[in-house]
């Protein structure tokens, strides 16, 4: 057979573990086996090592606790009970697994006909959409009514109602592994519809089958004791667990023992089908949330933080130009000073190391860095927005007399929205998808200035109007769906305003969006930041945004500052090879004026928190690293302006920064 | 949205028309006779037959279909093989019954389960492994166990509530109140775990949005967050899984009030069952698929109408 295109862009299965793997991994798991496994063996051997049998009947020893001679007690006629339970439990659960083999049988073949073909699709919706309005539990009686209690039928008829359900689970699945490359190369192949479909769908579907089969298992299982617990089951005196509760019930005055093991069977049996499913899909565990939501105590250990942090910070301390007096400097209001800032993983790598910041009032500094570097953590720890698990393990974030890093929630929610705002770079999706702009606004406006709600909704369309929205009233009543990208933007921007903040944090506002709403979004931040005074901390990737709107820079590498300065010193002199890296990379920002004849692209990609090399981080990237790069690197004061630079060959690899446009030597694909 | 509601209404017209019809074949091909559970095991075959005979039950199913159709829109669901007395009736009686156990069980399911799942969703850790593992192993529980466990440790323990029966409300407010406590808390056990699985999920999702991020930044208590923005978010699927909660109990009202002596749908439905009281069970086949339909029906247009994307749709 020659290598099909089937087999090229069939993908490797298995990215989890296998299902008998996850079952092996899991003890509970093989309880739950264990337990009905070993039922019906014991159940089809209980002639065998049952000494009482299930129908014998000893009225001397009527409705009796648990006892040598009758280990789970007696019931009303004095029969056994474990003898009774043990031997009904083989035709309950062979039964029960009728409905799950009828409900697969059924559902299987027509939804990879339904997912193949468009016709069927249509109808089979229709049909499964109908199954599943019956109301399911009537049919069953209605079908036991003319039919009477046969239990294999009965069970298989209540298999052929679940097809509306499982075709719902199922067709959505299968049909995006129809339109799945690999499935469609197969058709290109010439292998036909159904073969397609049994070889390449169904194995993939295996296993939502498998979870819903044992799901329906146990289903099947509680609809036979509640049948049988209603009359509707078994006759008399054939031994069914529903009978047993049955019976049970009606004597719980006399002796309440008798539920304990009849229920208790029945529900462990339906627990042990129910865990089994859960383990067998992978467990239930949901993602935790973006924020953390639990008030954080205020921590024993903020105040030796706080030292220890200070402590720390005093030989780095000279790198930070304006600080280089003492350390617990008093922050001026409205100014926002990070220093030392480490924020890790709980129980992991750091992410961010020893970053130090300064944004004076009305100052907008740029935090520019590759994705991964930490500057979108950096700045969601100024506002304590950092994701749960993450934290801040030293340093301290200062606005004005607070220390953020340390603030309690009380403390952050009174600078939140007020005094520092956030705009994010997911303008759509940073606005709540259920509620109008209108509405948003305007309980925005309400919350952060104290105002009535028509006074809100005035501030509400001139903010809009400020933010340079035309068509104020169509935008107050749409839904963020309704709305474009860049519209959004201008949305999130007058949320952000709707405090009178004097900070504004955004984290990449322009990215999201087209490269025209990216310029109009960026000469309405200019203009705010004209008329507000506000100051800002910029963080992006996009050095020709950093020359057009900053004041400062930062450059992040790896979780740390590799430099700082102003604008001009940092985009004209860039003293850090990484700088020079990304001033050749960007297609706007040219160096020293010359023709970019070609764009540099830098080799390899930012390592992983975990993985940073112990001396210089760049290193490996670095076409100036020498062997002194190894060892660790101290942020010192730049050669030329204000500012700081870590780089221990700085001086060899002064004004060198064109080399960054020739070839890539390692890695680069030039 | 009228194209749309007339759209449902017909398929909800449809779907009343094949769960009766199906009923209706059933009853027709179980080779039943209606003669002989109306006059008993004593009557003569002649007797047996003439009986039939006068019902038509030797008519094609499809022209006795139709004839019940037309009795059925005429507001006719026919009399009890058994004792002669008027379906439509004797269900109209015993509907606020099973409606009440309904609608206050997915009330009481609805309350403690939202509350579990959103103090799943937004405590996580232990809590969420507590509440996640209980929901688990109430859904397991067989409801007719857990009603009789109920009534041993209130009825019989504590001497809190009556064990079984039914006081209607306009002999006795108070009295009714009592009869339904346990079968309602019997219900809204097994539902509740459902519908807190759901919200949990749900609510866990919502808080993984970005926005909740930026609600956070702009200082929104977190109170707020929850029970405004993110509940808001989870709404529309623990709205479908409160509807089908609502199904379920009302299909298992059956069990719950044959436990519980309660004289609902539920009851006339085993009754009707065990002595083959088919025109019986065929009107409860309707008034069954009638309440789901509806309950269906309803759910859709809620979740138009608080569904921003579908409402501007």
């Amino acid at each position: 057979m020659t290598v099909s295109t089937t087999s090229i862009v069939r993908p490797a299965r298995v990215e989890r573990p296998s299902l008998v793997r996850r079952i092996l991994r899991s003890p509970l798991a093989l309880v739950c086996i264990l337990w009905l496994v070993g039922l019906v063996l014991a159940s089809l051997t209980a002639p065998l090592w049952l000494h009482d049998g299930p129908l014998e009947q000893d009225l001397s020893v009527v409705m009796q606790g648990p006892s040598a001679a009758h280990l789970l007690g007696t019931d009303e006629l004095g029969r056994d009970m474990l003898s009774r339970l043990v031997t009904a439990a083989a035709p309950t659960m062979l039964i029960a697994l009728i409905t799950p083999v009828v409900a697969m049988l059924v559902t299987i073949p027509v939804t990879l006909w339904a997912a193949r073909t468009a016709r069927a699709e249509s109808v089979m919706n229709r049909v499964s959409e109908i199954v599943l309005s019956l109301p399911g539990t009537v049919i069953i009686l209605a079908f036991i009514a003319a039919v009477g209690t046969d239990m294999p039928l009965v069970m298989a008829m209540f298999g052929l109602l679940l097809f509306g359900a499982m075709y719902k689970i199922l067709f959505g699945q299968a049909a995006s592994l129809h339109r799945q490359l690999f499935v469609e190369a197969a058709a290109i192949d010439g292998v036909r519809p159904m073969t397609a479909s049994i070889r390449h769908v169904l194995p993939n579907m295996s296993e939502t089958v498998i979870v819903q089969f044992v799901l329906l298992f146990g289903v099947g299982i509680g609809m036979q004791a509640g049948l049988a617990f209603i009359g509707l089951g078994p006759q008399p005196p054939e031994p069914t667990w529903g009978g047993m509760i049955q019976s049970a019930s009606k004597f719980i005055f006399q002796q309440p023992w008798m539920m304990v093991p009849t229920g208790g069977i029945l529900a462990l049996t339906i627990i042990a089908a129910n865990v089994l499913a859960d383990i067998l899909s992978g467990g239930v565990a949901v993602p935790p949330p973006l924020i953390s939501l639990r008030r954080r105590r205020p921590s024993a250990d903020a105040a030796d933080r706080t030292s220890a942090a200070e402590a720390a910070s005093a030989p780095a301390s000279s790198a930070d130009a304006s600080s280089a007096s003492t350390v617990a400097a008093s922050v001026a209001d409205r100014e926002l000073v990070v220093r030392d800032l480490v924020i890790g993983v709980d129980g992991g790598p750091a992410l961010v190391t020893g970053v130090s910041l300064r944004v004076a009032p009305g100052k907008v500094l740029g935090l520019v860095g590759e994705s991964g570097c930490g500057k979108s953590v950096t700045s969601y720890a100024t506002l304590g927005l950092l994701a749960p698990g993450l934290s801040v393990r030293s340093g301290s974030i200062r606005w004005g007399a607070l220390d953020l890093a340390t603030a309690d929630e009380k403390a952050l929610q009174r600078v939140r929205g007020h005094q520092i705002a956030f705009i994010s770079q997911e303008p759509t999706r940073s606005l709540d998808p259920m509620f109008t702009i209108e509405w948003q606004l305007v309980a925005a406006i309400r919350r952060l200035r104290g105002v009535r709600r028509a006074e809100a909704k005035a501030i509400a369309a001139r903010l809009l109007t400020d933010v340079g929205i035309l068509d104020v009233p169509r935008v107050l009543g749409s839904y963020p769906h309704q709305i474009s990208g860049g519209m959004a933007q201008r949305v999130a921007i007058s949320l952000a305003l709707a405090g009178t903040p004097s900070l504004l944090i955004a984290d990449e506002p322009t990215t999201a969006l087209d490269v025209t709403v990216q310029a109009e979004i960026l000469d309405l931040l200019r203009g705010l930041i004209a008329e507000r005074g506000m100051s800002v901390v910029l963080v992006t990737h996009d050095l020709g945004v950093v020359a057009d709107l900053c004041d400062d820079v930062a450059v992040m590498y790896a979780g740390q500052i590799v430099e700082t300065g102003t604008v001009r010193d940092v985009l004209m002199r860039p003293e850090h090879p990484y700088t020079m890296a990304l001033l050749a990379a960007d297609p706007h920002a040219t160096i020293g004026g010359a023709d970019p004849v070609r764009l540099a692209s830098i080799p390899g990609q930012v390592p992983a928190p975990a993985a940073w090399p112990s001396g210089c981080r760049f290193i490996d990237r670095c076409r100036f690293a020498a062997a002194e790069c190894a060892s660790a690197v101290p942020l010192e004061p730049r050669a030329q302006g204000l500012g700081a630079v870590r780089c221990t060959r700085r001086d060899a690899v002064a004004g060198r920064e064109e080399e960054w446009l020739a070839p890539a030597m390692v890695g680069g694909d030039a | 949205m009228v194209v749309f509601i007339l759209k449902r209404a017909g398929f909800a017209l449809l779907t009343l028309v094949v769960a009766t019809a199906i009923a209706f074949v059933l009853v027709h091909w179980s080779g039943s006779s209606p003669g002989v559970v109306a006059l008993g095991a004593g009557a003569t075959p002649a007797e047996v037959h003439a009986y039939n005979v006068k019902l038509g039950w030797y008519d094609p199913w499809i022209v006795q279909y139709a004839h019940w159709v037309a009795q059925v829109v005429q507001g006719h669901l026919g009399t009890s093989l058994i004792d002669g007395r008027d379906i439509a009736a004797d269900i109209a009686k015993r509907l606020p019954v099973t409606a009440a156990l309904a609608v206050f069980g997915t009330i009481v399911s609805c309350a403690a389960g939202i509350l579990m799942g959103i103090v799943a969703a937004v405590r996580g850790g232990l809590v969420d492994r507590v509440v996640t593992a209980t929901a688990g192993i109430l859904l397991s529980l067989p409801a007719f166990w857990v009603g009789v466990l109920l009534v041993y440790v209130f009825a019989v323990q504590l001497r809190l509530l009556p064990a079984t029966g039914f006081v209607p409300f306009s002999t006795n407010p108070q009295a009714w109140v009592r009869s339904l406590v346990l079968p309602v808390l019997t219900i809204a056990i097994t539902s509740a775990a459902g519908i807190a699985r759901q919200t949990r999920a749900s609510m866990a999702e919502t808080l993984t949005k970005e926005h909740i991020r930026s609600l956070r930044a702009l200082g929104t208590p977190t109170s707020r967050i929850i029970y405004i923005h993110a509940l808001r978010g989870a709404s529309l699927p623990i709205l479908a899984s409160i509807a089908i909660q609502f199904i379920v109990l009302f299909g298992g009202s059956v069990i719950i009030e044959v436990l519980f002596a309660l004289p609902g749908i539920g009851q006339a439905m085993q009754a009707a069952v065990g002595s083959a009281d088919l025109p019986f069970v065929q009107a409860l086949v309707l008034v069954a698929t009638l309440v789901v339909v509806v309950v269906n029906l309803a759910l859709e247009l809620l979740t138009r109408a608080l569904d921003p994307k579908l409402r501007a749709a």
